[in-house]
């Protein structure tokens, strides 16, 4: 609006108060910005990186940004530059995944601009030096509240200080969640930024609140508290139920890990009660039993359907529903009781059930088999929000039509606001089909599907009957493709699992599968198995008296007849399936948009989707708003947009359920947020603030370690070497060769800190080069167990094995995590398993108990006798251990570390792929270790062998793996 | 009368040193007897192992070097079994872990006494097992594998793989699809979309 302060005259874009306060500190100071969502972080960013960019002649370096945000940045830079035509202005660039080669990496920062840099590329050039410390102007730091002591973007800072100690430091956050756990949050995040000051602006900040509220015409916020159906309200108790019960299952089994005396049913209403509990777990996560693994995923699925009672349709839900059954039900014939806890509860019984009520019923039951019209009625019932949303569109219209209001600013557009893409999908099908009665006069409806594209000929229909609204034709249309899903899905599961059946038909005539189905255990009251599908199908209905899922085909059969009967026609019923078949068709890039009524204006549904929704309101303009699931942030938005513009109207309708976990989730937002706020306001205030940058250097331990001359001196004497005879080694910086990927973890940071010269190389063998003879390949928990189980250690150590002389494992647990690999509580029950395998006789198959990671450990040291095995509690004890053992040995050459293991013919280039490309094609039957070179170096992409023909695949891998290639990815499991 | 010396294949053989070690109660599955060895555990033709307390190790550091002496390069795989039984093992860590390299020894850290049984067990019993179970050959049926192969990309999950193969009918269509298309179905997110959409198209090779 308008020039400030800054050295250049730049037009700037921040009509606010707050903003303007905001841009002048943060002009003249470093310091971290904690800001509440909605409030409009990105744009104070842009505007402060454009009045740098203007001036020209800097190296402004953005770190943590996000794609989206690169994008926006980019963006707004290039508008910025183009208004207050600004001649010095770069504009954005931005620099990820190793696209751009190292020396025009090189070149671009000798030309300068603003980078956004993804942080693993950063730390490297800095590293190597080719990005030189000095040369920076300054760096900004989005998401700061993800900075951690040990994360890369701590590690890039500690660089940046190190070298430059006048260049600028912002950093930036909106999330205060985070800086109020823990102790000293702020400070430690502070110290971490290597920043002294912090500013915090939460939504009740004066200036904020004033510049938001002051002005006399606030936006109108119309709530509606829209109550949820019965069976709504009853599925959502009895997942609740379920959660509770799994979450005792949980107590129950880890009564020493698990401190959950806090938790209580509320608590399962705030949005991520899986997340709390797995954070609770995760110290212990290597440790705990299968069986409590699987109740946490449990809870996550819970969630889901949490969130999904509120927001699918009747037909969409009960369809999820069904794909979760068959996706937990436990592969047949299998000895062990893993299925989820969950699926044997009333409760489960009664989401199942409830969810088909609301689809269908049956009114009488058949007394003979066979197609009975009356056996099943579709009942379809609609979300109630629907009826709402329409009636608040009716409102809207009427108002415009009786009371046209005067022209101004705003586009008079409707604006709707949802949670996902889903809903927004599900809320365009119902307002184009809302007008539509399945029953109607004929010739009405034939013109309607006439043409296939309801978008352009709905205003014919809405003109004609808007006496009612019901969604009934969609969700009959959708019913009747849920049908026929559910026929083909019988079938995929039936195929998909049909070698675990063959297998269960195999045990029954033995001793196991049968006789161990009959006897239940005593916690199994009720089986919900069969939920439909597959029990229908596959004839498992050897339970079939507690099936309460599996409807007869015939009943299933009248209620297609019965759905189809009011389409009369095949023909006219394929037509509409083409007509269901808009919700996907993939020319609707535009799909959000469509024209209802027949003036100008638009109705716009969209979904929420953080900063972005700025751009949405600026584009959109509109008049109405209406959210159809409440999001705290963005009634700030709407606050914000609202204050900029003084002349446009908005009227705001918030719709939500009443009682439900939705609005529940809603409250308990604002209120965290705000204790955040509050908390880091009292911290703040309690804060000594004599944290100077050098003396951040020295809490950091040996973070000034480099140009200590003291260090140095001492480094060349170094008496622990008898006779001195190394003195030449030890003169020069101790040197570690470390592998750009590795650069995810602390670890490199770390060493750093103990001042260890860092050389970031592409290494094919190894994730250390400690030495010219040790070589150490690092893992974590989680790691150590995956690459036992696909056989990647295996393959890893036996390249280490003929290039190094010492190849070293390092066990690697996390600092949080408890040391140790003993499982819990089940140590008993899995060594008397073993020994019940193994004392049985050998004639059982032995590896069944192997699944476990020590004894893949102990196969893996008989296979590798002279690999060695570092156990280290934490990345800082593993520094220390680093430190240590290199101690005596010479410093490794980075030139021999990174060409050991390439093929002579292949370039260091080469050598860089793609992680999970690789891995899902390892997966692939027919793929080995050995031929999967072939197919990566011939191929482009997954889609490429995908399509692949058999006779194209066998130059590759040859004949048998190219057939099981071709009918891994042609195999049709509909069809068959 | 002396038993034969064939039975001392099958069992552990323990030296009386181990004696009153609490590990011997919990060593319940395999048969073990008394031996005159030098190790404290022998566990194999070519496999030892030695037991170290880390309390122990900190009152007589020098011990385990005279025993690892003792052993005189004899086994070709020397575990080192250590129980760690003290809050801060740090420094003994870590300088058992620089003497291993030195002294040829593996170390396997235990946190009980009926682990430390478990692993010697287990050591015997795998003594001539093939390494199958580690070299990620675990063939599986063609759902298990399809499901793998979803699940690949983090965030998608088992009723998403099943979701989304059942809706395309072959994994081929479903590598083919467009993200609107995978978007519609329930579970599918815009998240997971891209994640699947990303590595489906991701170029194995990464770019220069």
């Amino acid at each position: 609006m308008s020039a400030t302060s800054a050295p250049q005259p730049v037009k700037l874009s921040l009509p606010l108060e707050y903003q303007q306060a905001l841009f002048q500190e943060l002009r003249s100071e470093d310091e971290l910005i904690v800001l509440a969502r909605g409030l409009g972080l990105m744009r104070l960013v842009t505007n402060l990186l454009h009045s740098y960019d203007a001036a020209g002649n800097n190296l402004i370096i953005i770190v943590g940004a996000e794609d989206r945000e690169n994008a926006w940045i980019g963006e707004a830079l290039a508008e910025h530059a183009a208004i207050s035509m600004s001649p010095k202005a770069r504009g954005l660039t931005v620099v990820n995944t190793d696209f751009t080669s190292v020396g025009a990496r090189e070149k671009m920062y000798a030309r300068g601009g603003i980078f956004s840099i993804t942080s693993r590329i950063l730390i490297v050039d800095l590293l190597t030096s080719l990005l030189n410390p000095e040369t920076i102007t300054g760096i900004m730091v989005l998401h700061a509240d993800r900075v951690s002591t040990t994360s890369l973007e701590a590690f890039i800072l500690r660089i940046y200080r190190q070298k430059n100690k006048i260049g600028f430091l912002k950093a930036f956050s909106d999330n205060p969640d985070p800086f109020s756990t823990g102790f000293a949050p702020l400070a430690t995040m502070m110290r971490n930024l290597f920043l002294k000051k912090a500013s915090l602006w939460p939504r009740f900040h004066v200036v904020v609140a004033e510049s938001l509220e002051g002005k006399k015409k606030k936006a109108e916020v119309i709530e509606l508290e829209v109550p949820m159906t019965d069976s709504m309200r009853d599925i959502q108790n009895a997942i609740l139920e379920c959660v509770e019960v799994s979450i005792h299952e949980l107590k129950k089994a880890n009564a020493g890990a698990l401190d959950m005396d806090g938790w209580n049913l509320d608590s399962a209403l705030l949005k991520n009660f899986d997340v709390v509990v797995r954070r609770q777990l995760e110290p212990n996560w290597h440790r705990v039993s299968w069986k409590t693994r699987q109740i946490v995923n449990d809870l996550t699925v819970l969630r889901g359907l949490l969130h999904s009672v509120l927001t699918f349709d009747a037909v969409a839900f009960l369809q999820h529903l069904d794909t979760i059954y068959a996706a937990h039900s436990p592969p047949p014939g299998s000895t062990r009781q893993n299925q989820s806890p969950w699926l044997f509860l009333d409760a489960a019984q009664t989401i199942f059930e409830t969810a088909r009520k609301r689809v269908y019923a049956a009114s009488t039951r058949p007394a003979v088999a066979g197609p009975d019209i009356d056996a099943l009625q579709p009942v379809l019932e609609e979300l109630p929000k629907w009826s709402v949303l329409a009636e608040v569109l009716e409102e809207i219209d009427r108002d415009l039509w009786f009371d046209p209001p005067v022209r101004d600013d705003s586009n008079g557009t409707i604006l709707v606001m949802c949670s996902d893409a889903n809903t927004c999908r599900q809320l365009r099908d119902y307002l184009q089909t809302m007008h539509v009665k399945p029953k109607t006069n004929e010739p009405e409806r034939a013109k309607m599907k006439k043409t296939k594209d309801v978008r352009d000929d709905d205003d014919d229909d809405d003109d004609d009957d808007k006496s009612k609204l019901s969604a009934a034709f969609m969700m009959r249309r959708k019913l009747r493709n849920y049908l026929n899903w559910k026929k083909e899905f019988a079938r995929v599961s039936a195929t998909l699992f049909s070698e675990n059946q063959r297998a269960l038909n195999g045990a029954t005539d033995g001793r196991s599968g049968q006789p161990l189905r009959g006897k239940a255990p005593p916690n199994k009251r009720r089986r919900v198995r069969g939920g439909g599908a597959i029990g229908a199908i596959s004839g498992r209905a050897e339970n079939g008296s507690v099936v309460p899922l599996a409807d007869r085909p015939s009943d299933v059969a009248g209620l297609v007849a019965q759905v189809q009967a009011t389409e009369e026609e095949k023909a006219q019923h394929q037509k509409a399936d083409a007509v269901a078949d808009v919700v996907a068709d993939p020319l609707d890039d535009m799909e959000d948009y469509y024209q209802l009524y027949e003036m100008q204006d638009l109705v716009v549904i969209h979904a929420y989707d953080g900063d972005q929704d700025e751009h949405v309101l600026e584009e959109v303009k509109p008049r109405y708003v209406i959210m159809y699931e409440p999001d705290a942030a963005f009634i700030r938005r709407v606050e914000v947009y609202r204050s900029s513009h003084n002349s446009r109207h908005v009227r705001v309708y918030f719709l939500y359920y009443g009682g439900s976990v939705e609005e529940q989730r809603y409250l308990s937002t604002v209120r965290r947020e705000k204790d955040a706020f509050t908390k880091l306001i009292k911290e703040r205030a309690s804060m000594s603030l004599v944290m100077t940058t050098a003396a951040a250097d020295a809490a950091h331990g040996h973070g000034a370690g480099f140009d200590d001359p003291q260090e140095a001196f001492l480094r060349t004497v170094n008496t622990r070497i008898a006779g001195g005879g190394r003195l030449a080694a030890t003169a020069q910086q101790p040197r570690v060769v470390v592998d750009v990927r590795e650069f995810r973890s602390s670890l490199p940071s770390l060493l750093h800190g103990r001042s260890m010269e860092i050389v970031p190389c592409m290494l094919t063998i190894g994730d250390y080069v400690l030495s010219p003879n040790l070589c150490v390949e690092r893992k974590s928990i989680g790691d150590l167990v995956a690459s036992l189980k696909d056989g990647r250690l295996y393959a890893q150590a036996e390249a280490m094995f003929q290039h190094y002389k010492n190849p070293l494992l390092l066990i690697e647990f996390d600092q949080n995590k408890s040391f140790t690999l003993e499982p819990f509580a089940d140590l008993s029950s899995a060594s008397s398993a073993s020994s019940a395998s193994s004392s049985s006789s050998s004639s059982t198959a032995p590896p069944s108990v192997s699944s476990d990671v020590q004894s893949k450990l102990v196969l893996l040291t008989l296979a590798f006798p002279q690999l060695r095995i570092l156990w280290s509690s934490s990345p800082f004890q593993t520094a220390e251990m680093f430190e240590a053992l290199k101690s005596q040995e010479h410093e490794p050459d980075p030139l021999t570390a990174v060409r050991a293991g390439l093929d002579r013919d292949m370039r260091a280039d080469d050598q860089s792929f793609n992680l999970e490309p690789q891995e899902m094609l390892g997966i692939v039957p027919g793929v080995t270790p050995k031929n999967i070179k072939n197919i990566v170096l011939e191929t482009e992409n997954l889609r490429e062998v995908a399509n692949m023909s058999q006779e194209e695949l066998e130059p590759l891998v040859g004949r048998q793996a190219a057939r099981q290639m071709h009918e891994f990815f042609n195999r049709n499991v509909v069809e068959e | 009368q002396a038993l034969p010396q064939r039975s001392s294949r099958s069992a552990i053989q323990v030296s009386p040193r181990q004696r009153g070690n609490p590990v011997l109660a919990a060593l319940r599955s395999l048969p073990w007897e008394y031996s005159d060895i030098p190790a404290d555990y022998v566990l194999g033709l070519t496999t030892c192992a030695l037991f170290l307390s880390l309390k122990y190790h900190r009152l007589h550091p020098e011990y385990i070097y005279q025993r690892t002496r003792k052993l005189q390069g004899k086994y070709n795989l020397r575990i080192l079994l250590t129980l760690v039984d003290i809050p801060n093992h740090e420094d003994s860590l870590r300088e058992l872990s620089k003497t291993s390299i030195v002294n040829n020894v593996t170390i396997i850290l235990c946190w009980s006494a009926a682990e430390a049984a478990r692993y010697l067990e287990l050591y015997k019993s795998y003594e001539h097992a093939n390494f199958s179970a580690i070299r990620g050959q675990q063939s599986s049926s063609y759902a298990e594998k399809l499901v793998d192969f979803v699940t690949v990309p983090r965030s998608v999950n088992k009723a998403d793989a099943i979701a989304l193969v059942s809706n395309f009918g072959s994994l081929r269509d479903a590598v083919n699809a467009d993200p609107d298309q995978i978007g519609v179905i329930a579970g599918w997110g815009p998240v997971k979309v891209r994640k699947w959409v990303a590595a489906v198209e991701e170029p194995f090779r990464a770019k220069k």
